[in-house]
């Protein structure tokens, strides 16, 4: 600790704070400009100089640390005249166009001169201009260098938070520039974190410019829903229109930064495309109706459907809120009497079962600070950089200046690869079994101290000689990454969903973390997930298998895929289907359809007309994330308030409110008032949100806490086998068939979520259609290059995209994202095949020459 | 006369070539080192008094020290042959003559401070001097002293010659390892200083090229030896390069310490035309120039500092009586707004508001209050940069305009120079 004098006044700080944070804790306000708490440092600005007892020169108060007995003067006759002439050098140059400015009224550099600064200047010379029109950057973007303070936040954000370092400064001294450094359209994330940290109004948004003055706007803080990252932001509209989205330093686990889905994703709410008001089908076509027909039908449907005995089933999305889950799968389970639920389409049931027992979800949640604070950081079964961008800003930034070995597996070359000690490629699906070689490695080396290993005489079946069979990585490299973990005091295994797509054998993953505790390392698992409140939807039971509170079972019910087989077979009377786009999503658009159309009463309830909608009987009217309340709960079992901004649109209504009418509709005593009122319910069907205030969530939200029930991490890990020897070469395995080299692997790109985010034109500005990513070897053998029209066939759908390059990724693997609708992926899929096989044709030489790994 | 000591091969037949080198006792110094131990060699330069030639005169044998001794660290070593100040070519004329000199210097000093790799950052521009260095330097490996277990020791070393990026700041030592690293040349925070955070994040020297040179005869002729050349405070030989309106423009090898006056007139052969001095910068444009009646102080470290300018780089530029001293500022200052990194506010904004005044002042376009209006923006720059750049221009001027302020104000009023009568 160390005792200061700050102004003549004494406050004692950690020892290391910088004189900035000790003056501010003792009451003093210092100006600073370049100055970012999460950025590194770089003290050009000189706007926060002060004056050090006996010391010569003026210190930035931003980078120098107090010293026990330092004696600090920020308000003396020196410290304000070096302070405003720093203010005033700033704007000499400065246009000063506050009155077209779009940053007026929010600007820092209006702030510090109306509070520090002179209140005039003798500067009368021409000021500086590099060029009389703004010019765009990137659809997100559009710069005016006139107006920069060269303070550089933009480019260290890019590069240390981001990643992208697309931004940089041109020529040197009064004309330097921050910009991109060929003033041409940015290859970058779009995320618009540098326009958020740009203290003046340098760079702007393009879809918010002219739109607004900032006292205009009104706010609400509220959760972004498209990824488990489970942002903070705050999204302002004017009289009713929201305009824009920004995050703020001091709110969530994302501070100033968001993604381009969760910065620029928002316009989808005010979409003509959106339905709202109930429809029902009418001799082929859907005809708007009042709510109180649509539920009427609904209940009659029901009844009607249900007769002789034909099952009914639920798949409601893990985007829509605890309540709304909850209350779900009261009713389908409650109601209409069936364990027949699941969330969303795109999972292996049993897998999702293993997983949450292994990643022991039940013990509560995690922060993400708690979990990088580790030696060794293993990723896996996640394509992390696109899947959740802030996730992979925060390992970034906080890895930066920390002895932290991160190790990334994963089919696709990733943008944080480049942050990473060691990155693995390996073939898809093979999660598994990489996870089983490295517990292999550890126990052939500690066999001794792991005689009671759970599980361990499933690692027979794994061997130097099979692992680049089955994964096509080397035993050198998992011997590596073994040697990592072994050399950590405490390592974070991070698993995403991918490896739910199918039978995953994550159940090593439980070996592998049970053998790393019994050598003594303090492990923590953390999940990774594409879906905002995919942690919730099992939370809440949201699962054939899994009660609220993850409560395990083995029973009858049927998850997504046991529902459309049952479907195909003609055995579902009624299907209520509630944000989820099943036929886009279940990996096998041909057999879903059919499926569906067996089905003899079809509820969809969504915001816009999907796919799935377009068959259904019933289609009711859900709300977007700013017209209803709730909580969601993040990959890390934060629970965050989802709050209420504006009005549902038309006669759309909140979804809890929607389900509850069903319910109520069929039987009476299924009613709820509030989110408020289902959350006290939650509470206590829900052991690990007990201690959780809902009134009382703020901009960190809670984390979930352990409940003790559930728990049978080491059961499911009995019952599993890793591949036996036999089966090496077995589905998955078959010798690769030289008429289609390729595995065709998907999830979401950077710039989209699901389906959702291609209504949002900003985001189909940046990305308007489907493309897919090969490796740069490939591409080269094939003659392809970034940008070229390819065709991509499989055995049963054939697709025309452009071709995107990833030097990085695993070669003999494409990658087609599966947002578009223009090409829907799961139209390449085979039911219970695994990931399909295709082969791509250039588009100038149509003759078939595809061709697979050397 | 004085016998020079740094630049006494400089004038022999293939000076630059290691027969020459080796034929008058080169490398001797080095060998004597290595059977030394590695305190006893700092310990020798503390003693020795040797302070930094590249400009701000900190004593090269505690710098050396404040290296980290783990062995298990690895340390470099950077050559700054960057000479970018104008008037300075000190270090050239080692680079081009007596390449093996500074080789030798390096190679000792980098077996002092333990370390096995190290870079000569030299100006882009010095196209003959990057290839002598490359050529010699192979001549070192092929002669064994360079590369693994030099001389049958267990220290090795690899010397690399990086040609710099063109700009003045890439001089600046934190700006030349950011520089050296592949990054934009700007200056980094200190603390940490290079000894502990250098190099690739390792601990680094950075030394001048005239700072090396003169290693090797410390070792050969011992630290007392040295340390009895010129002040105490501030001993050594040191090369001047005079240029201006001199006889004899030309770089002087002088003790530390030697009177202005006798560099001016009886070294550089006096004014030319018998002329009148008007004005003389001692150390490089960022020093500020002294007058007629200074010329007696003696030229080390301390002594101009009780001037109130500094000895910087040895660089002593004379101006006669014909000068304009607002041309000359503006000319210098010119120099110093093109060469500023553009890093820190008051440097890169401060400097091009004083070039806009600067340059109206002298075109004869001068406001009444424009002198007061420069002194202000110097005082609103000195102290707040972030590096000594933007210090070393305003201290320039500040010096100009207070010894010559009748001048720089006629300018204003009479809108024609005092000096030359005409406008410009
Ligand atoms: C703007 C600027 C330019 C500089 N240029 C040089 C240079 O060209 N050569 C040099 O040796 N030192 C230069 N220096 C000084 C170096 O920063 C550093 O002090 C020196 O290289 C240390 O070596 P020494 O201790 O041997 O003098 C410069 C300093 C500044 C602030
Ligand atoms: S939008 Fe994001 S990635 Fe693009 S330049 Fe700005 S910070 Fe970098
Ligand atoms: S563009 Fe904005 S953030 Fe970037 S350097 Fe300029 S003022 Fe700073
Ligand atoms: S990382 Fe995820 S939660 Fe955060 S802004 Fe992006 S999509 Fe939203
Ligand atoms: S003083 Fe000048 S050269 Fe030094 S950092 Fe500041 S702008 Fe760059
Ligand atoms: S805020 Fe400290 S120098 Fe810019």
């Amino acid at each position: 600790m160390a005792t200061v004098k700050i102004n003549g006044k004494e406050i004692t700080v950690e020892d290391g704070t910088l004189i900035l944070e000790a003056a501010k804790g003792a009451g003093f306000d210092i100006p600073t400009m370049c100055y970012h708490a999460r950025l590194s440092k770089l003290a050009s600005c000189r706007v926060c100089l002060v004056e050090i007892v006996g010391q010569k020169k003026l210190q930035p108060s931003c980078v120098t640390p107090v010293m026990h007995g330092m004696e600090v003067l920020t308000e003396s006759p020196v410290v304000k005249s070096a302070r405003s002439s720093m203010i005033e050098l700033l704007l000499a140059n400065h246009p000063l166009d506050c009155p077209v400015c779009d940053k007026g009224g929010e600007c820092e550099l209006q702030d510090v001169t109306f509070k520090f600064g002179p209140r005039n200047s003798p500067f009368g010379e021409r000021k500086r201009r590099f060029h009389e029109e703004d010019y765009i950057l990137s659809p997100v973007i559009i710069q005016n260098i006139n107006r920069c303070i060269q303070c550089k936040r933009c480019v260290r954000i890019c590069d240390e938070v981001v990643g992208a370092s697309v931004l940089g400064s041109i020529e040197r001294g009064a004309k330097t520039g921050e910009t991109s450094f060929v003033k041409e359209y940015l290859d970058c994330d779009h995320c618009g974190n540098c326009i958020e940290v740009c203290p003046v109004g340098s760079l702007m948004s393009r879809p918010y410019r002219y739109q607004s003055r900032p006292w205009d706007l009104k706010g609400v803080d509220t959760v972004c829903t498209y990824c488990g990252t489970g942002c903070q932001l705050t999204v302002q509209a004017r009289n009713g229109e929201i305009l824009r989205v920004i995050s703020k330093p001091d709110k969530g686990i994302n501070n100033e930064t968001l993604c381009a889905r969760g910065r620029f994703g928002y316009s989808f709410i005010n979409s003509h495309e959106r339905f709202v008001t109930p429809m029902i089908r009418k001799g082929g076509t859907l005809e708007p109706v009042p709510w109180n027909e649509a539920l009427k039908a609904i209940k009659d449907g029901l009844t009607e459907a249900m007769k002789d005995g034909r099952k009914t089933g639920g798949i409601a999305s893990g985007r829509l809120s605890n309540e709304e889950l909850y209350l779900f799968q009261k009713l389908m389970r409650g109601v209409f009497k069936t364990n027949n639920i699941d969330s969303g389409s795109r999972w292996n049931t049993g897998a999702v079962k293993s997983f949450a027992n292994v990643m022991e979800l039940n013990k509560g949640g995690i922060s993400v600070y708690d979990a990088l604070n580790a030696d060794t950081l293993f990723i896996i079964g996640s394509s992390i950089s696109d899947e959740n961008p802030i996730t992979d800003y925060l390992i970034r930034r906080l890895s930066r200046n920390k002895k932290m070995n991160i190790i990334i597996a994963s089919p696709r070359g990733l943008k944080l690869d480049s942050s990473a000690t060691l990155s693995l490629r390996h073939r898809p699906a093979a999660e598994g079994d990489i996870l089983g070689g490295i517990a292999k490695v550890i126990y052939d080396k500690n066999m001794d101290k792991l005689k009671d290993l759970t599980g361990k005489e499933h690692l027979k079946n794994i061997s130097r000689e099979n692992i680049p069979d089955l994964t096509w990585t080397d035993w050198s490299s998992i011997e590596s990454v073994s040697g990592f973990m072994l050399s950590a005091n405490s390592i974070t295994i991070a698993v995403g969903n991918d490896v739910l797509r199918g039978p995953s054998r994550i159940e090593s993953m439980h070996i592998l973390a049970e053998a790393l505790r019994l050598l003594g390392k303090d492990v923590k698992l953390f999940p990774v997930f594409d879906r905002a409140n995919q942690r919730g939807a099992w939370e809440m039971g949201v699962h054939p298998d899994i009660l609220p509170g993850y409560s395990f079972r083995d029973g009858d019910g049927l998850g997504s895929e046991g529902i459309i087989d049952a479907a195909s077979r003609g055995e579902v009377g009624a299907l209520y289907v509630v944000g989820e786009d099943i036929v886009s999503d279940f990996p096998d658009g041909g057999f879903v359809r059919e499926a569906l159309r067996q089905v003899k009463f079809l509820i969809v309830q969504d915001i816009f007309l999907t796919e799935t909608a377009k068959m259904a009987h019933v289609v009711l009217p859900g709300a977007s994330f700013v017209e209803k309340d709730g909580t969601f709960t993040n990959q890390e079992g934060r629970v965050q308030r989802l709050r209420k901004f504006i009005e549902p649109q038309g006669d759309a209504k909140a979804d809890w409110e929607i389900i509850a009418s069903i319910g109520e509709a069929v039987e009476p005593s299924f009613h709820y008032g509030s989110v408020s009122d289902i959350f006290k319910e939650i509470k206590g069907a829900v052991p690990m949100y007990r201690g959780i205030d809902f009134e009382g969530l703020d901009g960190n939200g809670a984390i979930v806490k352990g409940s003790g029930i559930g728990g049978q991490g080491a059961g499911v890990v009995a019952g599993f086998s890793l591949r036996p020897k036999s089966e090496v070469r077995s589905q998955e395995q078959e010798t690769p068939d030289p008429e289609y080299p390729f595995i065709l692997i998907t999830g979401n790109h950077l710039y989209h979520s699901g389906r959702l985010s291609l209504k949002a034109d900003t985001l189909r500005d940046i990305l308007p259609e489907a493309v897919v990513e090969m490796n740069e070897e490939d591409a080269k053998a094939m003659g392809v290059s970034k940008g070229d029209k390819v065709k991509v066939k499989g055995d049963r759908y054939e697709a025309t995209l452009t071709a995107h390059i990833n030097k990085r990724s695993v070669r003999g693997v494409v990658f087609i994202p599966e947002n578009f609708t223009d090409v829907p992926v799961n139209m390449f899929f085979t039911k219970g095949k695994g990931f399909p096989r295709v082969k791509v044709l250039p588009l100038s030489s149509l003759s078939p020459q595809g061709r697979g790994p050397g | 006369m004085f016998e020079p000591i740094i630049l006494k091969n400089i004038n022999v037949p293939d000076s630059f070539k290691i027969e020459t080198y080796l034929n008058n006792g080169g490398y001797q110094a080095f060998k004597k080192a290595l059977k030394l131990n590695t305190d006893t060699i700092i310990q020798m330069v503390k003693d020795s008094g040797l302070r930094g030639r590249g400009g701000a005169g900190f004593s090269t044998g505690l710098k050396w020290s404040f290296i980290p001794k783990d062995p298990t660290i690895p340390k470099y070593l950077c050559c700054n042959a960057d000479e970018g100040e104008p008037g300075t070519y000190k270090d050239r004329a080692i680079i081009e003559k007596d390449p093996h000199q500074l080789i030798e210097g390096m190679a000792i000093a980098c077996y002092a401070i333990g370390a096995a790799n190290a870079y000569i950052y030299i100006r882009g521009e010095f196209a003959l001097g990057a290839d002598r260095l490359e050529d010699a330097i192979r001549e070192a490996y092929s002669k064994g002293y360079l590369g693994k277990n030099i001389l049958g020791s267990n220290f090795s070393l690899n010397i690399y010659v990086h040609r710099g990026a063109g700009a003045y700041i890439c001089g600046e030592e934190t700006a030349l390892l950011e520089s050296l690293e592949g990054r934009r040349a700007l200056p980094r925070i200190k603390p940490p200083f290079p000894a502990q955070v250098g190099l690739f994040g390792k601990p680094t020297v950075i030394n001048n090229v005239e700072t090396l040179a003169c290693v090797p005869h410390i070792i050969n002729r011992g630290a007392s030896w040295f340390a009895s050349i010129g002040p105490a405070k501030s001993p050594g030989p040191k090369l001047f390069g005079v240029s201006g309106h001199v006889n004899k423009p030309g770089l002087y090898e002088l003790p530390m310490g030697t009177p202005l006056r006798e560099i001016i007139y009886t070294y550089a052969g006096g004014i030319k035309g018998d002329r009148r001095l008007k004005a003389v910068i001692p150390g490089g444009v960022s020093a500020p120039m002294l007058i007629e009646k200074d010329l007696d102080t003696p030229m080390d470290f301390d002594s101009l500092a009780a001037k109130g300018t500094m000895l910087g780089s040895g660089a002593v530029v004379v101006m006669d009586e014909r000068t304009c001293i607002v041309k000359a500022a503006l000319i210098i200052h010119e120099f110093f707004h093109h060469e500023s990194c553009g890093k820190c506010t008051p440097c890169r904004e401060g400097l091009d508001w004083i070039v806009k005044v600067m340059r109206r002042v002298e075109h004869g376009e001068g406001k009444e209050g424009d002198i007061d209006l420069l002194l202000k923006l110097c005082g609103d720059v000195f102290g707040r940069t972030f590096c000594p750049l933007g210090d070393g221009a305003v201290m320039a001027l500040r010096g100009a305009i207070n010894n010559f302020k009748e001048e720089f104000e006629y300018h204003v009023k009479n809108k024609r120079c005092m000096v030359n009568g005409a406008g410009r």
